[in-house]
């Protein structure tokens, strides 16, 4: 389980292994990465071999993160309102894996509903880094990261809101990619912000993240924000040549001379990057340092959060403990579901409803969630105007490795927010992200991001393939800290 | 403009019908907070209320309809095997109207 796609592919294939075995390995490290990092809602002991096609995937074991609807197997969402929940159909990015053969071995934790940055308020407690169980995996999709990481199987389905996908790879030393807004079905998600939710993979390359969004890829009858991408081949756009590409990076996120205050694991994964952009010109690549307006940076982690948290309140209003989740013993109807929800629901989760509920009031309407929409489409035109000349951008992921458990509670930081928050512009504009490993700080993993123009997801797999060609971090297996 | 108190915060948590404890009403404004310092920095940008709103991800999202045409659904068994209390094909609920 610790090979990428195709190389169990071609084992299963010569008969050297079979799916069975395949599927009875990843059970069992399921139940050893269960006992130590606490990563599944559900491991499915039931799961059986499939047949070997010509898929890639078939026969393969793979995770689902828990907010995707998996039909007749548990799915909670990581929140205690869901936690008796076994839906009646499954996601479509699902059931196109499972139709190409692939197998689900376990439901990964995430933070409840997906409203989360750490992978600790998942209603089976906290996930656990597995380079090191103090920390954090971050989240929302903690168990896919931490599975994959450790080598339950070669790929797990994530969501990414804010960075769900791409943050938690970049802790646990793996790949993460959320491809443009709508060339995955959400159909079958679980709805946190509609206009941001993306659905992705989380792998241990750039090579099987293109494979299985190859298979997941389509437009949808029953998710209207899909399109048809039937031109886009990902796998076969992996060719290694990036010569003459045009990337940016950001002086104001990137320039360690921004962060008076900055620890020692910050420098380092600061000047871990800047050798990474030399290897992007050694590749034959152009890349330039831009600035921008700090004014609209510094508002990337508010506006995300007055638009997420006042999509989510109308998405989760439907959470009442009546048609599905565990029913109160109250006898009024409305103290049924203020019960099921009081309970239900973790205080981070509480907070985000309560500040959605405000910004959406017809009197706060313009100064919060019109204004939060306004800067979201200048940080988008900006966005869009760079990509006119540059293939890509490419930035390092947090400030620095995987938090400590009890260090970050999701409360904004004015200090890091930046570096911390800047993957939401990839959800603001729907375009295609991907984390790829950056190499170690402390002996611990850290992550580097490229985004590109939407639509233009081969051209940004390309070059994040190319650049973790040159970088020994391809398919690495998480190694717990001494 | 009125600022987020400690009783407007129990109010919208009343409406949203979800119960807070001290600390948790204490989360919601110290985490508001920091967002209002944001917002007055957006206030800043020149020409803000100038801008247009992003409402769809993507700038050619265009609305298709489907053809109307009849499919199969659900059965009505399934629909409501996650229902705490059913009676016959309906959700059974507390008496709203007395």
């Amino acid at each position: 389980m610790d090979k990428s796609i195709k190389e169990l592919h071609e084992l299963l294939k010569s008969g050297q292994i079979t799916s069975e075995d395949l599927v009875k390995e990843s059970l069992k490290k399921s139940h050893e990465i269960e006992d130590k990092y606490n990563a599944f809602v559900t491991i499915c002991d039931d799961a059986t071999e499939k047949e070997v096609t010509d898929s890639l995937v078939s026969g393969i074991p793979f995770g689902v993160k828990d907010n995707y609807s998996t039909k007749d197997v548990l799915s909670t969402g990581s929140s205690n309102t869901l936690k008796n929940y076994v839906p009646f159909y499954t996601a479509t990015v699902v059931q196109k894996l499972f139709d190409a053969g692939a197998i689900m071995v376990n439901k990964t934790a995430l933070d409840e509903f997906g409203m989360g940055g750490t992978g600790t308020t998942c209603h089976t407690g906290p996930v656990l880094n597995p380079w090191d169980k103090t920390r954090m995996c971050a989240g929302s999709s903690a168990g896919s990261a931490c599975a994959v990481a450790a080598g339950v199987y070669p790929f797990a389905l994530g969501s990414d809101t804010g960075d769900s996908i791409r943050k938690p790879a970049a802790y646990c030393g793996i790949v993460g990619y959320k491809p443009t807004y709508g060339m995955l079905s959400r159909y079958g998600l679980f709805p946190f912000a509609s206009s941001l939710d993306h659905c992705g993979v989380l792998t241990r390359s750039v090579e099987d993240a293109a494979i299985v969004c190859d298979i997941m890829k389509g437009k949808d009858e029953c998710d209207m924000t899909s399109w048809d991408s039937s031109h886009i081949h990902l796998q076969e756009s992996l060719t290694g040549d990036i010569k003459g590409k045009k990337l940016f990076y950001i002086k104001e996120i990137c320039d360690l001379e921004n962060y008076p205050n900055a620890n020692e694991e910050l420098k380092a994964h600061l000047e871990n990057f800047n050798k990474t952009l030399d290897l992007l010109k050694e590749a034959g690549a152009i890349v330039e340092k831009i600035s921008i307006d700090q004014r609209l940076l510094n508002a990337i982690a508010s506006v995300y959060v007055v638009i997420s948290c006042a999509e989510a309140t109308s998405n989760m209003s439907n959470l009442t403990g009546i048609i599905f989740g565990p029913r109160s013993d109250k006898q009024d109807v409305f103290e049924m579901m203020k019960d099921h929800r009081t309970l239900g629901f973790s205080p981070l989760i509480k907070r985000r409803f309560i500040i959605g509920s405000y910004v959406l009031q017809k009197e706060n309407q313009e100064r919060y969630f019109r204004n939060a929409a306004r800067v979201r489409r200048l940080i988008v035109d900006k966005m869009k105007e760079l990509f006119k000349t540059y293939d890509a951008l490419i930035l390092p992921v947090s400030s620095g490795p995987a938090k400590k458990l009890d260090e970050d509670k999701d409360i904004i930081d004015k200090n890091t927010s930046v570096l911390e928050e800047h993957l939401q512009i990839g959800n603001f504009g729907g375009f295609p992200s991907i984390t790829i490993p950056n190499g170690f700080v402390n002996d611990l993993p850290v992550g580097v991001n490229l985004t590109g123009n939407c639509y233009d997801d081969e051209n940004v797999l390309n070059i994040a393939y190319t650049l973790e060609s040159m970088m020994p971090y391809k398919g690495q297996i998480a190694k717990e800290r001494e | 403009m009125n600022k987020f108190t400690k009783e407007m915060v129990d109010d919208y948590a009343e409406k949203l019908l979800i119960g807070l404890t001290d600390e948790e009403n204490k989360m919601v404004l110290d985490e508001f907070e920091e967002i209002d310092r944001n917002i007055d920095l957006i206030n800043e940008i020149p020409n803000i209320s100038e801008v247009t709103p992003m409402t769809h991800t993507l700038d050619d999202f265009t609305f298709e309809l489907r053809p109307d045409e009849a499919k199969e659904s659900i059965p009505i068994e399934e629909a409501l095997k996650n229902a705490g209390a059913t009676d016959g094909r309906e959700i059974e609920v507390p008496k709203v109207v007395n």
